[in-house]
């Protein structure tokens, strides 16, 4: 049953297996309600503050994972400080329930950009977010952090720019020596073939990643026909797919590649907003005015 | 655009906590704020000193309506609204993304295919509108906001009912200039047409990045709205036709909403708005988007405990309060809600009530004898005195008033200052004949307003023509600056309006710009008439005296002058009296010059100023004036020798573009606290009446002394 009628793009009403609550914040919609067939790593929903005073976007576990790793790989990502990752500013819960939240704004996952475009983005959108989350990834690298989680529904589009979410998610799902494929709260699509084995989760693996990421934002599958691909991005998306590890680019290369000639450190630093196609800018207003009119029942308050 | 609160905006309105502040007008101020379940909205609070007059309780409400009506599709929608609360409030959605006029300053004209979505939806908006009977009457780009879903239309505050009793003053012209339609330009009907027009004229904005009729003074805008074809420079071909359909004079040739749509959607689909933005204005919009999530600004502190007064003298009329919701207004232009129209214009209301003063000041000020409420005209905004009652501009009005009650009359279509005269009995206009092949002066009728038939008709001069000026009447003659049908050349000439015919023209010099109004003014001492020509950012008078007989020039000159330009003429049978630099007599004779004052005077805090004497008036053989800011000065219009000068006055800055009003008691000026009464015996003030008026009209037939404040006139008592 929807407890809350929600109109437009990217939030869906909260069913019955949704909790009404998450530590203090009453839950209001779910934000991936237009993932459309892509695995989502966890459960991920707008809550509010019973005073009415504080509108989060608040993270769990997926249905079937493990909470303790999970939570685990969230303390991870509350201390870092990394440009381009979402930012989690609040950890909660119990061990079997952990949580974690940060100050609403508005994010579209990109299946919910692509729903709200209507098919895959167009050429130079896909390069501009993939130079961004390339960047995100090389900046990680220089520092050893490997972020682990990097799939359509982990990135969220905002007016600044893309942000990686979900960080950790393929460790979470296994320890290192277990195979991966197919476990809760990992999209096999992105698995680098080492990873999908029970391989550790390292830097060429994110590259794989992002190199199915680049597909389903230029083709609307992970995993697609080479024929698929738009002509400019061809090359790039296969060599960064490729199952040999060591034949993966660098994340700086895979940055120059697609956007050439621009500054590194210029397309992460979400200073100022970022060009997007008309549509989905349109799903994010519609979403943030969606939220800013909803309105807490009195009962739950 | 968002800032922060400042210390003293409430807590809470109705059932919203204010977190931050959007936008400020004249009549309210719009704000941030949040229900105890989250929502957030934009709610715009009436000023609580507008909040008691009921006329400004009624509007909000009919803004409430209005927007109801709109909807949330094409304008803001409304959560909530309490029009009867101590402070009314109306609450609506925050509406995300910029209003259009920031959209086409910072990123120039938009192209052919967003005009047309941008012009399609805002013509379903205004059809939704329209059905409903509800006419906007002050659309114009800083009150569309352009969202990614498609623009939408806000801000009612003038908006109107079809039918509904009038909640404008009478004559007060309302709506924004450069976007008005001509009708509304001319204070007739404003309908639906009219508001097609507006929309012609913002997406002519849109489409080249400068409005229709250009920018400048509200008088030149209102001008060239009513007479002057639209510049349609820069607007692609494709647009030109439909938008100067819109952009027709007469209603009845200009588009409805549901054509105007049809024509700008043109034949295929509409695309989805956003798709048709420019990338800047994309990124504003989601920048926006963002912003309104971010933590508000911290409210500002209290200032620091009030400062000992400057002087010893506190005004009366601006609070601290008020200074500081000016500056907080002034930080948040743009912001969208609020701003412009007739919130501005209702803003700046002084106080309302007589009393007050200067508390060393012994007589209380007398009451108002009756308030008009009526838009003063930026120049030209003398009350005429007429046998059977008052008339005065008002807005782009003549109205007539009953001088014993103040109640209006009537009003004429007439809004051209520089067309009508009155010779103390009748006013008398300059009018347009046979279709504007000829010029025609009547009178107007004093009990209805209505124009009378041509007193004489001017077949060879172009009725047309808008420059065209009545300087004065007097003596059954008329004095008229009008320009030739043929060949274009301007001529003074003086009109017998008993036998109806020219009895003289002399050839003068074109007044003024085109699409200006000019600035001449004319009287007639004896057997001389001065004409006086002042032209905008020319610091010289330019003087001519000609024969009253034939016409014939005896003598021009030019006259170094600082100061705003006169509005009337102060002569007597010898001399022309100026206030400037020096208070000065020219004699009529021959322009030379027949006395100075002040040349070796000590003016006090005033000295180093180009303008240390104010306009004169004369009374009884005496020139008086107010000299630097020391008060009114009194001369002896013969000889130029002082009579007395006003004792006492410090802490003033005196107006010197007003001549002050005579009495048999009292003198009577204005300056920066209101309407001083000197004391013609003690010559000091006696009282203060609080006001920031900037006309006042001397009526010593009926005893009254008429103040003309922004919006309104008030008479008081002439001792």
């Amino acid at each position: 049953m929807c407890r809350c009628r929600l109109r437009g793009a990217a939030l869906e009403g909260l069913w019955q297996e949704d909790p009404s609550r998450i530590g203090e914040f009453v839950t209001l919609a779910r934000l991936d309600g237009a993932a459309g067939a892509q695995v989502v790593p966890e459960r991920r929903y707008v809550a509010r503050s019973a005073d009415g005073a504080r509108t989060v976007l608040v993270s769990l576990p997926a249905a079937g994972a493990d909470p303790g790793r999970w939570a685990v790989e969230a303390q991870g990502a509350g201390r870092l400080v990394q440009p381009g990752f979402w930012p989690v500013a609040q950890l909660g819960g119990t061990a079997a329930f952990p949580w974690h939240a940060s100050p609403y704004r508005p994010v579209l996952p990109l299946p919910a950009a692509l729903a709200a475009y209507g098919g895959p983005l167009p050429e130079d959108a896909v390069r501009a977010m993939g130079a961004a989350l390339a960047e995100t990834l090389a900046s990680a690298r220089v520092l050893g952090v490997v972020h682990g989680g990097v799939c359509p529904a982990s990135v969220w589009l905002t007016a600044y720019g893309p942000l990686l979410t979900c960080f950790g998610a393929v460790r979470a799902a296994a320890p290192e020596g277990v195979p991966r494929a197919g476990l809760p709260g990992v999209d096999a699509g992105c698995l680098a073939p080492e990873q999908a084995a029970g391989g550790p989760v390292g830097a060429p693996g994110e590259v794989y990643a992002l190199g199915a990421v680049l597909a389903y934002a230029a083709t609307g599958h992970t995993v697609p026909e080479r024929a698929e691909i738009p002509a400019g991005l061809r090359a790039l998306v296969s060599a960064c797919l490729s199952r040999d590890p060591a034949a993966r680019p660098e994340p700086a290369r895979v940055f120059a590649e697609l956007a050439p000639g621009a500054a590194y450190g210029t397309q992460a630093a979400g200073a100022e907003p970022v060009a997007l196609p008309g549509r989905v800018v349109a799903a994010l207003s519609e979403q943030a005015a969606g939220v800013l009119a909803m309105e807490l029942s009195a009962e739950v308050r | 655009m968002l800032s922060a609160l400042v210390h003293d905006d409430p807590q809470t309105v109705g059932p919203y906590r204010l977190l931050a502040r959007l936008g400020g007008g004249g009549m309210g101020t719009v704000h941030l704020a949040r229900t105890a379940g989250g929502r957030t909205v934009a709610v715009k609070v009436l000023h609580g000193r507008l909040a008691s007059d009921t006329a400004l309780r009624a509007r909000f409400q009919l803004e409430a309506d209005a927007a109801r009506v709109i909807g949330g599709r094409f304008g803001a929608a409304v959560h909530d609204a309490d029009p009867s609360a101590v402070r009314p409030w109306l609450a609506t959605e925050y509406v995300i993304g910029p209003p259009l006029e920031d959209v086409v300053q910072a990123g120039g004209a938009l192209g052919e295919s967003a005009v047309r979505a941008l012009g399609a939806g805002l013509a379903d908006g205004l059809g939704q509108l329209h059905r409903s009977e509800v006419v906007h009457r002050d659309l114009k780009p800083s009150n569309v906001m352009v969202t990614a879903a498609g623009p939408k239309i806000i801000d009612f505050g003038i908006a109107w009912a079809v039918g509904e009793e009038r909640l404008t003053h009478a004559g007060g012209a309302v709506g924004t200039p450069a976007f008005m339609s001509p009708e509304q330009a001319a204070g007739l009907e404003h309908a639906a047409a009219g508001d097609v027009f507006a929309l012609g004229g913002l997406l002519v904005f849109a489409a080249s990045g400068h409005g229709p009729f250009g920018g400048g003074q509200p008088a030149d805008l209102l001008y060239r709205v009513r007479y002057a074809e639209p510049d349609l420079g820069g607007v692609p071909p494709e647009l030109v036709g439909v938008l100067g359909r819109c952009l027709a004079k007469d209603p009845a040739d200009r588009p409805g909403t549901g054509e105007l749509a049809a024509a700008l959607a043109g034949g295929g689909g509409r695309r989805p708005f956003a798709e048709v933005l420019p990338d800047a204005v994309l990124r504003e919009i989601a920048r926006r988007g963002e912003e309104v999530w971010r933590q508000p600004p911290p409210r500002m502190v209290p200032p620091p405990p009030e400062a000992p007064p400057e002087a010893g003298v506190v005004g009366p009329g601006v609070s601290r309060r008020r200074m500081l919701a000016l500056a907080g207004g002034g930080m948040v232009v743009g912001a969208g809600l609020g701003g412009g129209g007739v919130w501005a214009w209702l803003g700046t209301r002084p106080g309302a009530s007589g009393g007050g003063g200067a508390a060393a000041e012994p007589v209380k000020a007398p009451s108002r004898l009756w308030t008009f409420a009526s838009r003063r005209p930026d120049s030209g905004g003398d009350v005429l005195l007429t046998a059977h009652g008052l008339a005065m501009p008002a807005g782009i009005v003549l109205a007539g008033v009953n001088p014993e009650s103040g109640e209006g009359t009537w009003q004429a279509n007439m809004s051209d200052a520089w067309r009508w005269a009155t010779d103390g009995t009748k006013v008398y206009a300059l009018r347009e004949h046979d279709e504007g092949k000829a010029l025609a002066v009547c009178t107007i009728d004093p009990a209805d307003g209505r124009f009378g038939k041509p007193l004489a008709e001017l077949t060879d001069f172009a009725g047309g023509e808008a420059r065209n000026q009545l300087l004065c009447v007097v003596k059954d003659s008329a004095y008229v600056v009008a320009r030739a049908s043929s060949g274009g050349r301007w001529h003074l000439l003086a009109v017998d309006l008993r036998r109806g015919r020219e009895r003289w023209r002399s050839p003068v010099e074109a007044p003024g710009r085109e699409y200006a109004p000019p600035m001449l003014c004319g009287a007639v001492s004896g057997e001389r008439l001065v004409v006086c020509r002042a032209d905008a950012g020319i610091h010289f008078l330019r003087l001519s005296v000609h024969a009253v007989a034939d016409g014939k020039k005896r003598w021009s000159q030019s006259e170094p002058y600082s100061g705003a330009p006169p509005g009337r003429l102060v002569l007597d049978g010898r001399h022309l009296y100026l206030g400037d630099e020096t208070l000065g007599a020219k004699k009529l004779s021959d322009g030379g010059i027949g006395w100075l004052f002040g040349t070796q005077r000590n003016v006090g805090s005033s000295a180093g100023e180009s303008r240390l004497y104010g306009a004169p008036a004369l009374r009884d053989g005496v020139v008086y004036c107010t000299e630097g800011d020391r008060g009114v000065v009194a001369v002896d219009a013969v000889t130029g020798s002082i009579n007395w000068l006003e004792k006492g006055l410090a802490g003033r800055r005196l107006n010197r573009d007003v001549p002050p009003v005579v009495g048999k008691k009292y003198v009577y000026s204005l300056d920066d606290k209101g309407l001083r009464a000197v004391d013609l015996r003690t010559r000091s003030a006696v009282w203060t009446f609080p006001t920031d008026a900037t006309v006042l009209s001397a009526d010593h037939a009926r005893g009254r002394v008429y103040v003309r404040e922004e919006r309104a006139t008030f008479a008081l008592p002439l001792a």
